[in-house]
Order: C-alpha cells, then structure tokens, then sequence
C-alpha cells in the first residue's frame, strides 16, 4: 500500500469483504453507515474522487450510494 | 540410561498425581542415593508442584539425601526409651569406630523401647545394645 | 491520613448465611457463621496476640500466641482455628492465658537479635508489638546455646532483602507466596530447629527462585525479615496517601507510604476493590522512573527538529506552541491540526485534551493509544451488547466454574487479576487456553488448563466459530435465555451460519491447526460447565478481524446464557491502567464522551452549549489516517499526551514518516521519548504521584489518583492542557480535576452519579452511575441489555492478507512481560531490568535448528516492512513456525517489521500477525544503527539558553 488512495481503497475493500457474509445488499448499506460513521471526509471526499477500480463490488457499490447521498 | 530417563521410569511407575510424591521420592532415593536438585526439579514438573515444594518435602525428611554419600549408615535411637537406658554413654565408642568411613544418624524412637538402646541397619533391627555390640555392629558395615 | 498501619483481623472474612452470637469478654458479638474467634474478637474491638496470622491468610494455628480459654472447651485452643460456636463464651484474657503467651513469648525472643533500635522494622513490627502486648519482661535462655542469629541476609532482589536472624519462621511468606500470589516460590527448607524460610531449592536466593517479586511476602512478614530496602533506607513512613497504581488495567490501589515528599514504599490497600490487598513487581515497586535523572522537567522548543533542544520558561514555549498552532490553522484551517491522548492520564486530562482539539483546535482529530489496543472492543461489544466495556467485575471470577482465556497472559500482563484466577482455578474451576503460545497459565504449579487450543496466529474468528458450530450443532445453546434477552431472528440467522458443515472444527481445523475434538471438547465444556466467563486480551483484538472476535466472542457467551449474573460475562483485560477512561472521556475522533457519535444533534448540541462553541459534526482522523494525511500534506500539528506512537505503533518507518513531515509536533511527556526525536516542543509531564485525578479501570471502576508530592515540573498534566488552551485563547479556568469531573458527569449520562466527593466517600464507583445505577453497576445487564435485545452478529473468517511464503515462512507475533510495562519507558528506568535486560525471539527447536540458530545467538528479524535484530530463545512455548517477542526495549524496535495491516472496523494494527524470516545475523542491524545517530543527535540540548 503505497499513496493514501491505494490505503482508502483497501479499508474499503476490508470492510465490504467483513460486511459480505450478511448478503449484497445489507452489506453495501453497512459498508456505506461505517464509511460515513467512521471516515473523516478527507478520506470520503478522497475516495469519491479517487479511482475506483480496485474497490469490489459491494464496496463500489457503498461509494456509489455515498455519491448519490452523501 | 541417564539420569533423566531412570527418574522417567520412575515417574511412569507412579500416579501423576501430587500425592505419588513421597513415594516417588523413596524410589528415586533407593535407586541413587540421592534426590539432588535436578531430580527435584523433574519431579515438580512432573507432579506440576513448584520446584521449592518439593524441595521443602525432600529437606523436611532426614532420609532423603540432597548429595550422593556412600558411606554406610547406622542409625541410632536418641529418643527418650533410649536415653534412659544409656545410650548417651555407648555414642563416644561408635564415633571413634565409625570414623569418617561409616555415617551415624539419629533416629527418634524404632519402636522397641522397652529392649534400647537400640540401632538400626538397613531394614535390620539391633536390640539390647551394650558398647562392644554397638562398636561391632559399626566395623561389621 | 497518618501513618498507621492497616487494620489486621487476623483470619479472612466468612461470607454465610446465618448469623452466630457469642461472648467475648463480656461483649456479645455477632459474626457470620464460620467465623475465627480470632476475627470475631479483634471485628468487635478487642485484640488477641498473634504472630502466624495475618487475614489475607487462611488460618495457621502454628504461633501458639492466640490461645483463648472457652467454657465447656478442654484446654486453651487458638482462636485462629476455632470457628464461633451459638452461645459460646470466651476469654482471652486470663492469668493462665497470661503466662503461656509470655512463656512461647520468650522462646521467640530467645533467637532473635535484640537490636529493635536499629532495625528498619524498628516500631513498625508484629514481633515488637506483641513482645509489649504480652509483657514480655525477661529472658532467661540466653543465647549461649544454639541460635539463628549472626546468619547473612539474601540481598539478592533488587527491591527487599530477606535477613534469616530476624525471621520467626511463621511461614506467612510462604503462605502469601501460595494463597495470595499462587506462585509457591517459597517453602519451609528443612525441618526443626534448621528450619529456615527458602526461595527454591537449596542453591537459590530470591532472585534466581520462581519469585516474581510481587511482595505479598513482604507485606505479610510481622518481624523485618522481608523488608524493603526502600524502608532500610528512608525509615519509617510517616504518612499514607491512598492513591491508584499507573501501570496497568487492573487498577490496584495502594497506599503510597510517605515521609515529607519521599515516596517510601507503595503498599496495596487491602480495602481495594480491583486488587483486594495484592499487588505485582511493576505497581509495588518500580515507581523510581519517577525520580529517574533521564526525566525532563523543563519545557523545550526548536525552529526544526534537527537543531538542539532550547530549554525555555513555560510561557515561551506556551506561546511558541500557541503561535505555530494559530498559524498553521490560518493557513490550512482546523482540520490540519489534531491530538492524542493517552490511556496513562486520568480521565480528567484526556477530557480536557479532547476538549482542547475538538473545542480548540476546531477539528474531531483525536485520538487515544486505545487505538492500537481496545478499539475493537469498543466496536465489538457495543455492536453486540450496546455498551463499550466489560460486563463483570474481578471479583466475579471467584463465581466463574469454567474460565476461558483467549488472546491473553495474564500472569504477565495483568498479574494481579491472574492471581485471582489462579486462586479460583485452584479451587477446581476448570481452565480453556486460546493461544498460539504455551502461555504459563496452560501449565503452571497446581494450575492445568482443561485444555489449551494453540492455534494458527490470525484464525481467532475461525475458532470461535468453530466452537459456536458444536455448541449450535449439539444443543449446547442457552435458546430460553436468548429467546428472552436477545434478537431470536438474528440468533437463528448466526444459528445457521455457524451450523453450516463449513465452519465445523473438522473442516476449520487445516487453517487454524487446532484439533478438532480438542476443539469440541473445549466448546462443550464452555457450553455446559456451569458459570463460563471469557476474559481476553490483544490477542483478539490486534487483528486484521479484532473487531469480529470481539462479536464472536460475545455472540459465545449469548449463546450459552452467560450474561448478566456473577461468574460469567465479557472482560477484555485492558492493557494500560486508563483505557477503559480515555475510551469513555470522547477520545476517539467520531464520539463525545459516553461513546455517542459525533454527528449526534441533540448530544453535539449539550456539549457546545457547555462549551460555548459550535463543533465540527463530521468524524476526525484515527491516528494512522492522521500521519498518511501529514504525509499528504493536510494534517499538520498534532499534540500528543503521554504517548510513544513511534515506538508503540505499528511501521515504524511510516510512523517517522508522517511525523517528519508535520510543522508542529508537541510531545507532553515524563522523557524525551522516540516521538519526541520528531518534537518541535516538549511539554514536561508529571507522574501519577504528582496529580489528582481519577482512573478507570477494566472493571469499569472509577477510582482516584491523589497527589502525594509536587509535582518535579510544576504543573500537573491537566494544567499543562489548560495553559495550552489559554493560549490560544480559550479562558479556561480549573482550579482542580474535581470540577473537569463536575464538567465530565454533567455531559456524560453514565457518569451523572460521579462526582470527586463521593469517590472520597466511596473509594471506587463502577459506571454507569445515574438514576438507573445509583450505586454503580458491578455486573452489567443483569436485568437485561442496554440496547435493549442482545444482538447477534455473524462474524465471517476473513483470513488476513499478511501471509507467508517462501521469503517469510513464519509468523511473528508479539506479547508482554511481567517486569516490563508496554513501550518500557517506566519500567526500563527501574531495577525491574533484572528480570528483562533487553527483548528476545522465541523460536521453536526445529525453527532453530533449520537456520543453526542457538540459544542466546543474535538473529536477523525481516519482514516484508523492515527488520531488526535481537537474541533468540529456543524454546516449544511457541509451535513450529511460529516466533513471538515483546516491544519493552526501544533497541530493539520490534515495530519496524509490524505491518500496516489493520482491524477492518477500527484500525487497529495487526501486531499480532507478521510473516517474518529469521537468519543468523552478527548484532544490530543498520537501521538500529541509523536509528540510534538520530537519537543522539536529536537528544542534544543545547548547553546554554540561546539568546
């Protein structure tokens, strides 16, 4: 894990894959509330506007629902 | 077979429980004439007893041996029975025949207190001792 | 408070049921059943002389100085074997009594040295006090024949000495060293009139015995025999202040025995509720750092950190500090500035330094060192049971039937809870090990656990829900207590979770290397061995899944019904002795005191009206987020309380890096400690002795710290805070921690009930303390969980991407030592080094023999992170292919090969997993040696004020 963007993007891949295990749908929701409880927004704002391709996809799908109300 | 494996043995004889201690002791002594310190230490491990119990356990009791003697042994009742009946007067004698080849150890009471002064070798028990008999009892180890 | 020593009843106290009335010397009295007519004798007012008997200690009946008559009893037995009998009438006083106490009396004095004048026990002594309770007139043997006296002391411990002429041979210390502490280091050597109190075996001194140097010896010795040497030296106390120890959770109050302003020795309270009267080597006697040469009491600034220190007047460096702080919030605003504050403060100066950055500074970017250690425990089991803190207090382990130890070492770590345990285990508890490492608690005298489950460092997760598997899978599940206090739903969800054949102990045991019918008998005992309690410790939470084992963990305990009553419940055993507060007092960047989120209207909205200012609503930085942000360029200035981030927290090399590349680092600290090599301003700090305060322990007690001396720099730590605070302009104005308190209890629910007076009256208040708790809560939800149902959360093994290969083939993990205390800066600065001079590897046999490596060589650490050197122990404590160390020694900074792999939920670092390499290597390694030049050159302090 080089630059802070590549960090930002393996926590939320870490928490998406902790969430998983509770099904798509509930664990993109769950990933999103922890982003947002817990992320100072430098780093919501970062991974916003970051490259998202390595994010999985329930943790693609948590940035996409903070996007869209965040 | 080392020290180690022969305490093994031993300790594969036994209960690993901490009352097979004061038999594991006698073993160990009979086998070496001794319980040394290495052996006190395997047999708290083994026992899972900390290694100052068993050595409190093995210094409380005159029979077991910290260090190797191969002196003979005669022991030699001082208890009252055998005050009373002059066993003070014989010790002076048994020292001078004992010397420092024969070791004299103190017991208190054999159990024969109306026969004293009394005396014992190994599992042999030695009545109505006078001087002569004492002192011969001592070469004869 | 005077000088006096506590109050000795002489047998311990009898909890019964019924009641029993007797006559004492014409007194009635009413004890619990069971009761020693000693206790009931000196409980009610009287006193009875005694030498073997102390109430910390079972009854001995060996000194044959408590003898009593009783009607209707033959003879004259001693009151500290015989119970209280209904109607019983005794005296302890009579002519007869008289003259067989004066008579044993006499045979004790006949070998002792009558050199009370110049004996450092001289008017501090039992043998003393009973010789005058006895009159004690003449003694008529002399000392012609036989005699102890003359024999040389043991020295040998660094902290007392054992002088043999002066010991009676009442065996107390042996006794205290068995009952008490539960480490039968000591024994009765011989037999007669040889018999002489022993530490080992015959070869030994205290020093190279099992002794731990927990001193309940010492403190259990009526004559000097065991005495420190700090009393030797200084004499006679002359004053007691109650105070709490500062090393770890436990919380161990003591009483800080003083003359003028020297500390003379510390002394466990026996009304202490954490430690009930016991103590360890770290609380007991290494408090000298605090007078330590190396400690800095005069404040110190520097343009640049590769110039020297200046030392400066508390108002320059103030207003140097102020100004830089003011500037740098001008030109990259609030949130570029932050703070940490420590769990080794009181819970009044972690408040106010996280009301100095969130109301000053303008930023949520706090943090606390609980980061690195319990932040998952905050997340875990407020998730799961609503509440961030453990259910139980100490004294329900003595209620527990089976416990179960994972992720902990207690024996090291938290010494004088293991004692408890230890002594429960003792009474036939039955004993689980979750560890990767044969810790001494799987086996040690007269201790055996059930069964120890050495586990593959990092599958926590995948063993507990191994053993949910056989407790769902067999019936083992409490379902009436769940389907009363938990969500059924969410329970059935789990249920069928950990039921799938996938997550049988069979199918886990290729990851976690645990067999499985070890496994399963280990979860059926937990499941149906009576009372089951949990207590765990870094080893579950520094994990890349430390949150979810913390939720396994409590899922376990719902399951099987073990909440809310004594003897069972949830203790995760804090690491440092204010945890448990700094988490509570709002140290974490997205939560208010209390744990109540930030972004919360109504909470955020009680606290600007007391403060007088709008906060930020928007959660702050974790304190890795703050240095990879300074890297970045948008965090700036960070004051750190009490705190060794460099040394303590995970990639060294990435810590410095974020630290080099801030504009103002303020280290408010006891010792120019490894952060302070990046300071711009170094704030002197005070100790625990020289404040007041309160400290939280893992129990949830809140217990006070008093002031015993000045403090060497002239501030306590919470005036530092505020003069830092004033300027920048904040006008705060505490005249002492109880109004911080006042401030705390006002916007903190679970603290309304607390307040400086009532600790005064109370000693110790367990939170939450409201209306709902008056009195405190020693046992959480015993009526029910907070959050209402108990909540059930799937914990999924999610193995952590810190792997091996062929490169780094074993795994490191790391841990504690008893003599040392977390990054060592206390301890290394005592004579507690005589236990641990310096950090070692434990390597496996096979491990070892594969790099011909042995013991005692010096080995090469890598990681894919960095490396260092330090010897090896060769030992079958750890498995093959594992090795495991501790991080007391900054020589060794066992933190450069830690990874920056981090709990998902919480950050915290996963220490306890690091695939590393070991070679054979020739000594330090360049980065020590690089390391070591910069530690020199950034120490300097320039020799002069410059003008």
């Amino acid at each position: 894990m080089s630059g802070t963007q590549d960090r930002l993007v393996y926590m939320a891949n870490q928490i998406a894959r902790n969430f998983a295990v509770q099904g798509e749908a509930v664990a993109i929701a769950a990933t999103a509330r922890h982003i947002l409880d817990f992320w100072d927004p430098r780093m919501r704002e970062a991974i916003l506007a970051g490259d998202r391709a390595g994010l999985s996809d329930i943790a693609a799908g948590a940035i996409a629902r903070l996007q869209a109300s965040p | 077979m080392t020290t180690e494996a022969v305490i093994a043995e031993i300790l594969a004889a036994h209960p690993r429980e901490q009352s097979a201690l004061l038999p594991i002791l006698h073993d160990v002594q009979a086998e070496f004439g001794y319980v040394d310190a290495a052996a006190e230490r395997i047999i708290a491990d083994a026992l899972n007893l900390s290694r100052a119990e068993v050595h409190g356990v093995v210094s409380f009791y005159h029979d077991f041996r910290s260090a190797p003697d191969p002196r003979p042994v005669v022991q030699i009742c001082q208890a009252e029975s055998c005050k009373a009946r002059g066993i003070d007067t014989l010790m002076q004698a048994a020292r001078d025949a004992a010397g420092e080849r024969v070791r004299l150890a103190p017991v208190y009471c054999l159990g024969l207190c109306s026969v004293g002064p009394n005396a014992r070798v190994r599992d042999q028990l030695h009545a109505r001792l006078d001087e002569a008999q004492l002192v011969s009892l001592v070469k004869a180890q | 408070m005077g000088y006096e020593p506590q109050a000795d009843f002489g047998t311990p106290e009898v909890r019964a049921d019924t009641q029993v009335t007797l006559t004492i010397d014409g007194r009635s009295v009413t004890v619990p059943a069971g009761t020693s007519v000693m206790r009931a004798a000196t409980t009610s007012g009287g006193a009875i002389p005694s030498l073997c008997a102390t109430d910390s200690l079972a009854a001995f009946g060996s000194c044959r100085m408590c003898l009593v008559e009783v009607e209707g009893m033959r003879g004259t037995p001693a009151s500290c074997t015989t119970p209280v009998a209904q109607d019983m009438i005794v005296r302890t006083q009579t002519p007869r009594l008289e003259k067989l106490r004066r008579g044993v009396m006499e045979l004790y004095i006949s070998d002792h040295p009558l050199d009370c004048l110049t004996c450092s026990a001289n008017n501090d002594c039992e043998l003393q006090d009973t010789a005058a309770e006895v009159g004690l007139r003449d003694v008529r043997y002399g000392y012609a024949g036989a005699h102890h006296l003359g024999q040389q002391p043991d020295l040998s411990n660094p902290y007392f000495l054992f002088a043999p002429d002066k010991c009676i041979v009442c065996s107390r210390c042996v006794r205290a060293c068995d009952e008490v502490q539960g480490t039968l280091a000591l024994s009765v050597e011989g037999r007669g009139f040889a018999s002489k109190i022993s530490a080992g075996q015959r070869a030994d001194d205290f020093l190279s015995s099992d002794c731990v140097s927990c001193g309940a010896c010492v403190q259990a010795c009526p004559t000097s025999a065991l005495m420190e040497k700090s009393v030797k030296e200084h004499g006679k106390p002359e004053r007691a202040v109650i105070t709490t120890c500062a090393y770890c959770g436990v919380g161990c109050t003591f009483r800080a025995e003083m003359r003028g302003e020297q500390l003379v020795r510390m002394v466990p309270w026996k009304d202490g509720k954490a430690n009930r009267g016991h103590s360890c080597v770290k609380g007991r006697f290494a408090w000298g750092y605090a007078h330590h040469q190396d400690r800095i009491t005069t404040p110190m600034i520097r343009e640049s950190v590769d110039q020297p220190w200046r030392e400066v007047s508390w108002d320059e460096a103030l207003a140097f500090t102020a100004g830089r702080i003011s500037a740098i919030k001008a030109q990259h605003g609030a949130r570029a500035l932050g703070g940490i504050t420590s769990s080794r403060c009181t819970n009044e100066e972690t408040f106010l330094v996280q009301k100095l950055v969130r109301a000053g500074f303008g930023s949520n970017n706090v943090d606390t060192c609980a980061r690195v250690c319990h932040s998952p425990t905050g997340y875990g089991l407020k998730t799961t049971f609503g509440t961030s803190a453990g259910t139980q207090d100490f004294d329900s382990v003595m209620d527990a039937d089976v416990i179960l130890v994972i992720g902990a070492n207690p024996t090291d770590a938290h010494p004088v809870f293991a004692s408890r345990m230890k002594r429960r285990l003792r009474q036939g508890a039955q004993l689980i090990v979750i560890d990767p490492r044969r810790i001494d608690l799987v086996r040690s005298p007269h201790v055996q656990a059930a069964h120890h489950l050495p586990l593959q460092p990092g599958t926590n997760v995948a063993v507990l829900t191994a053993m949910a598997h056989v407790i769902v899978t067999e019936g083992l599940a409490d379902e009436d207590f769940v389907r009363d206090r938990c969500d059924w739903d969410e329970y059935q969800d789990w249920a069928r979770f950990v039921s799938d054949p996938q997550h049988s102990p069979e199918f886990l045991e290729a990851v976690t290397k645990v067999p499985a019918a070890e496994l399963r008998a280990a979860a059926r005992l937990y499941a149906t061995g009576g009372n089951g309690a949990i207590y765990y410790g870094l080893g579950v939470t520094e994990h890349s899944q430390g949150s979810s084992t913390v939720m396994a963990i409590a899922n376990l305990a719902m399951a099987t019904g073990n909440i809310g009553r004594p003897g069972v419940g949830v203790n995760p055993l804090r690491g440092q002795n204010n945890v448990q507060g700094a988490c509570d007092m709002g140290s974490f960047p997205h939560e208010l005191s209390g744990y109540r989120h930030i972004s919360d209207g109504a909470t955020r909205t009680m606290f600007e009206q007391d403060w007088g200012v709008a906060l930020d609503p928007e959660p702050g930085l974790r304190i890795p987020n703050m240095l990879d942000a300074a890297v970045d360029g948008t965090f700036k200035a960070i004051y750190i309380q009490g705190e060794d981030i460099l040394q303590s927290d995970p990639n060294t090399h990435h810590v410095a890096a974020g630290l080099a590349a801030m504009d103002c680092v303020i280290v408010h600290d006891l010792f120019l400690n490894e952060t302070a090599n990046y300071a711009h301003v170094f704030l002197p700090g005070s100790t625990f002795l020289e404040k007041n305060g309160t400290f939280t322990n893992a129990e949830r007690r809140i217990q006070p710290v008093r002031k015993v001396m000045e403090p060497a720099n002239g501030l306590e730590d919470w005036q530092v805070t505020q003069a830092l605070a004033n300027a920048l302009g904040l006008g705060w104005a505490y005249t002492h921690p109880a109004q911080i308190l006042d401030e705390i209890a006002r916007l903190t629910p679970t603290f309304a009930g607390v307040s400086w007076d009532r600790l005064e009256r109370e000693a110790s208040l367990q939170w939450p303390v409201n209306d709902q708790f008056p009195d405190g809560a020693p046992v959480m939800y015993v009526d029910g969980f907070v959050r209402g149902k108990g909540h059930f959360v799937v914990t999924d093994y999610v193995p952590t991407d810190e792997k091996t290969g062929p490169r780094y083939p074993l795994l490191l993990t790391t841990g504690r030592i008893l003599s040392q205390y977390n990054v060592g800066a206390q301890t290394r600065r005592t004579a507690n080094t005589a236990w641990h001079p310096e950090d070692v590897l434990e390597i496996h046999p096979l491990d070892a023999e594969n790099r011909g490596l042995k013991e005692g060589d010096w080995a090469r650490l890598a990681s894919r992170t960095g490396e260092t050197s330090l010897r090896v122990s060769v030992t079958d404590r750890v498995a093959p292919g594992v090795v495991y160390t501790t991080f007391h020694h900054p020589e060794t900074q066992a933190n450069v090969v830690t990874t920056d792999y981090s709990d998902w939920a919480t950050n915290c670092p996963e220490y306890k997993v690091t695939a590393v390499q070991v070679t054979p290597s020739n000594g330090p390694s360049d980065w020590q040696e690089d390391y070591a030049g910069l530690t020199a050159r950034s120490r300097r302090i320039a020799a002069e004020p410059a003008e």
